[in-house]
């Protein structure tokens, strides 16, 4: 296998220690520390790593070890992950919104040695289930307070373990440039553990050539260079938040931004205004939303203004998809457009200084694309997995919506005789530890199965259709996709996220999850009683409302793929709950199982 | 079951810009008692000034038996039946506690039913007659309490709304003021909107409950469902899981299940 490198680098700890020698005070990163924003530089971020990496030799951490990281993003997460990564050991990063037996699971599948915990509530999850993993020696808390009086052997502050590797690498001067120096590309560099739908989630393991081949994404896929501030607050535990804040900064040297919490997302985006900006669809739909909802109470001149202007944009969007020259019409249109009104807009949602926006980690309604398109906001759509990173990407300035655009060089993307789209790549990943089984399902003769349908054009631009295993096939035996239904209902700013039920079934149905903010500023603008979301769900006057959304989307459908009934989901579900996955989607299969009988009562004759 | 004697649709109230509640509904049936728990700042006591005309509401309907009250002056809304016990009592100083009864009955003409209300009134709270010709400031928190409920009392009203009638109070005093409460419903057939933020007794005597938060509600059900509640548990009745540490620091999220 050819090596894959990025600048002479084949590992990411080489590459490491090479950029933040050549960066020095340059700033690295940003987190508000008692609502002030602090600046770390690259030289922080170096020393800072350095201190965990020493530490962790001095615990007798060896090559191979695995650490793991269980936080919501911050400074400390990405300090520590470079710390594991330069002493040779492989970092698990955890989703701090797992409970109790997802943590324990992916704790002893990975025969963790040493465990990173955010606070004293991530630190109580390991407490309650100690007994279970013998195999931790250390536990290290990242924000102390609140156990000022806590004793406990394994337990300590993030302060110890700097301490104690500052001294050791005193004495040890070299070491970790020695050790960096011995690691390889095959290297097992990081555990992914895929939110499993089904069962556990298992643990992808990604090896140091993994990491630097999705460094190669920029600059030539994805405009990303040193001068780029972003907005770190995806889950850092995902691969896609990983490639975005951790690898891709560390070989180009953007800035980022750590959010102050997922409640903040809005707030901070405005305030930083960044000049990347990657989201999953989730978010994009919610800005969406919110500049309609805004825009229904404007007032009569700020819609009209509005209306026009938006007309304008779309104008100009469809000739852009279809490839068209813009008149000067058009680009005067536009450009007025853009100073009246889609400048404030872009300014309310923190895009204003947005070059290159992105979207992946779910398909996304074309619809979508092509308002955002309008507003002067060009989404390029991002396709991959876990298993195989960032795949394919769009190039801008094409805008083919409905595609996910090319394999990058190095990747090769067929499909397979099934319509299953499979894919190989210098980087891909290396198997799910301990599943020999799972990992000989997917990882075919070297080829992996994504797992995806889709259909790949003269030019090599893939299109996605679905999961092959969402696939429904109804009871008239007609193949049905849910997934693009599900995005057009997505885009109706009253519906959070909708899962189509039909599959052996006489006809489409649908379980909804209605937008809580907008829903019930819907109900509060139009008098409609409620106290809470149970109650609000129940309203008929609510059910009527996402009835016509429903009827609206099912006009652009053939009859068998329209859906015939639909019911709310009446419970509002958090990050926590398992019938979302850690970016808020709903899990297809456990949302059908859990919610049997309220889909059985939509097939009662 | 009838239409409910009282009815709150999408309120919405101001204190200036501010929004204190922001489209709240609630129910009040003929002869129940219905409480409504909430931490300060809530809008609580918003509400009920909303009820009883104290404050306007911008946005909403208040019905009473099926008429429109809200944004009428409070003692319109006090001629149509709500008697409203405000926060930290607000007895009259000056006047005894004797004329302060009076005063709850001033809408009323009829001598002979108020002379028996005010031996009842004497009756529910004994610690009162002692003190009848005493200057209402001169009587203790808990005998002002008590006071401000009778003139409640006094004025007869289709609805009693109590605001934070365990303020500042004993917890013995507490119980006493709430099982006098509870007989006021019981024996005289009071319907009662109690606002509280001691949510153990408000949850104990209510038949119903809702629970307010940032100016909206985010919970309503049968008091003993609340009382079972995971969050109401933790978050009102302080009785959280102390966990393996025997201490614990951070806070559940709210679900409000």
């Amino acid at each position: 296998m050819t090596p894959v490198l990025q600048d002479g680098c084949d590992t990411l700890p080489k590459l490491f220690l090479k950029k933040t020698a050549e960066r020095g005070d340059r700033i690295a990163m940003r987190e508000k520390d008692f609502g002030i924003w602090q600046s770390y530089s690259w030289s922080d971020y170096r020393a800072r790593a350095f201190e965990i990496a020493y530490g962790l030799l001095a615990l007798g951490l060896q090559r191979g070890d695995v650490a793991s990281i269980q936080s919501e993003d911050c400074r400390e997460w990405l300090w520590t992950d470079l710390g594991i990564l330069l002493a040779g050991g492989v970092v698990n990063g955890i989703y701090p919104t797992y409970q109790m037996r997802q943590v324990e699971h992916a704790l002893t599948d990975s025969s963790c040695r040493f465990l990173f915990v955010e606070d004293e509530e991530q630190l109580d999850k390991y407490l309650a289930i100690e007994q279970q993993l013998p195999l931790i020696e250390k536990i290290y808390v990242f924000d102390w307070r609140g156990l000022r009086d806590f004793r406990h052997d394994k337990v300590a502050n993030i302060e110890v373990l700097y301490e104690l590797g500052r001294e050791f690498g005193t004495r040890n001067a070299g070491l970790v440039e020695s050790i960096v120096a011995a690691g390889c590309g095959d290297d097992l560099a990081a555990l992914v553990y895929t939110s499993g739908t089904t069962g556990m989630p298992k643990g992808a393991m990604l090896s140091q050539r993994y990491i630097i081949f999705q460094t190669l994404l920029a600059p030539d896929q994805l405009l990303f260079s040193a001068d780029d501030e972003i907005l770190t607050y995806l889950p850092l535990c995902h691969i896609a938040e990983r490639v975005f804040s951790g690898w891709l900064p560390i070989a180009h040297g953007a800035t980022i931004n750590f959010a102050e919490s997922p409640e903040t997302i809005a707030q901070n985006l405005q305030e930083l205004s960044p000049t990347y900006f990657f989201a999953v669809p989730r978010v994009w739909e919610k800005f969406y939303s919110r500049i309609t909802t805004a825009m229904s109470e404007a007032t009569w001149i700020g819609c009209k203004a509005y209306d026009l202007a938006l007309a304008a944009g779309l104008r100009r969007a469809d000739k852009l998809i279809a490839g068209q020259a813009l008149s000067i019409a058009d680009k005067v249109g536009y450009a007025l457009a853009d100073r009246l009104v889609f400048r404030n807009i872009k300014k309310i949602l923190g895009l204003n200084r947005a070059h290159s926006a992105a979207s992946g980690a779910a398909p996304i309604s074309p619809s979508l694309l092509r308002w955002f398109l309008a507003i002067g906001i060009a989404i390029d759509e991002l396709w991959g997995q876990t298993e195989l990173g960032i795949a394919t990407t769009c190039h801008q300035g094409l805008f083919q919506f409905g595609t996910v655009g090319r394999a990058l060089p190095g990747t090769e993307v067929r499909i397979a005789e099934n319509g299953e789209i499979i894919a190989r790549s210098a980087g891909q990943f290396s198997g799910y530890l301990n599943l020999p089984e799972k990992t000989a399902e997917t990882l075919v003769e070297g080829w992996i199965h994504t797992g995806d349908v889709g259909v790949l054009d003269n030019e090599g631009n893939l299109s996605i259709t679905d999961r092959l295993k969402d696939i429904i096939i109804t009871a008239g035996g007609k193949n049905i996709t849910p997934s693009v239904i599900e995005n057009e209902l997505k885009f109706s700013p009253y519906i959070s996220d909708a899962v189509i039920i039909g599959d052996q079934r006489k006809f489409l149905s649908c379980l909804i999850m209605i937008d809580q903010e907008n829903v019930e500023h819907h109900a509060q603008t139009h008098s409609v009683p409620f106290t809470d979301y149970r109650s609000l769900c129940a309203r008929p006057e609510i059910i009527a409302l996402i009835d016509g959304e429903v009827r609206h989307v099912n006009a652009g459908f053939s009859s068998v793929e329209q859906v015939k009934k639909f019911r709310l989901i009446d419970v509002l579900l958090t990050a926590e709950d398992e019938e979302l996955t850690p970016t808020m989607k709903l899990k297809r299969s456990y949302v059908s199982a859990k919610y049997k009988d309220l889909i059985d009562s939509m097939y009662v004759q | 079951m009838s239409a409910p004697l009282l009815q709150m649709r999408n309120i919405e109230t101001y204190y200036g810009p501010i929004m204190a509640i922001r489209g709240v509904s609630l129910d009040v049936n003929e002869g129940e008692i219905v409480a409504v728990l909430g931490a300060n700042g809530a809008g609580k006591t918003t509400l009920l000034k909303t009820v009883s005309g104290a404050l306007d509401s911008n946005k909403g309907q208040v019905l009473l038996d099926g008429e429109e009250i809200q944004c009428r002056d409070p003692d319109w809304v006090a001629r149509k039946g709500i008697a409203h016990v405000p926060e930290g009592r607000e007895v009259f100083p000056l006047l005894t506690v004797a004329e302060n009864l009076a005063m709850g009955a001033y809408n009323r003409s009829d001598k002979d039913t108020i002379a028996r209300d005010l031996e009842a009134v004497y009756e529910y709270f004994p610690a009162l007659r002692s003190v009848q010709r005493k200057m209402a400031a001169y009587l203790s928190g808990g005998q002002q309490q008590m006071l401000a409920i009778g003139r409640g009392f006094m004025a007869r009203p289709r609805l009693l709304l109590l605001d934070e009638p365990s303020l500042g109070l004993s917890p013995l005093l507490v119980q006493e003021i709430f099982r006098i409460i509870v007989r006021l419903n019981s024996e005289q057939g009071m319907t009662i909107l109690l606002v509280e933020q001691n949510a153990n007794v408000a949850l104990q005597v209510s038949s119903r409950g809702y629970v307010m938060e940032v100016g909206g509600m985010v919970m309503d059900g049968p008091s003993d469902k609340l009382l079972a509640s995971e969050d109401i548990k933790e978050f009102y009745l302080g009785k959280k899981e102390v966990g393996v540490r025997g201490r614990r620091r951070w806070k559940k999220r709210k679900t409000w299940r």
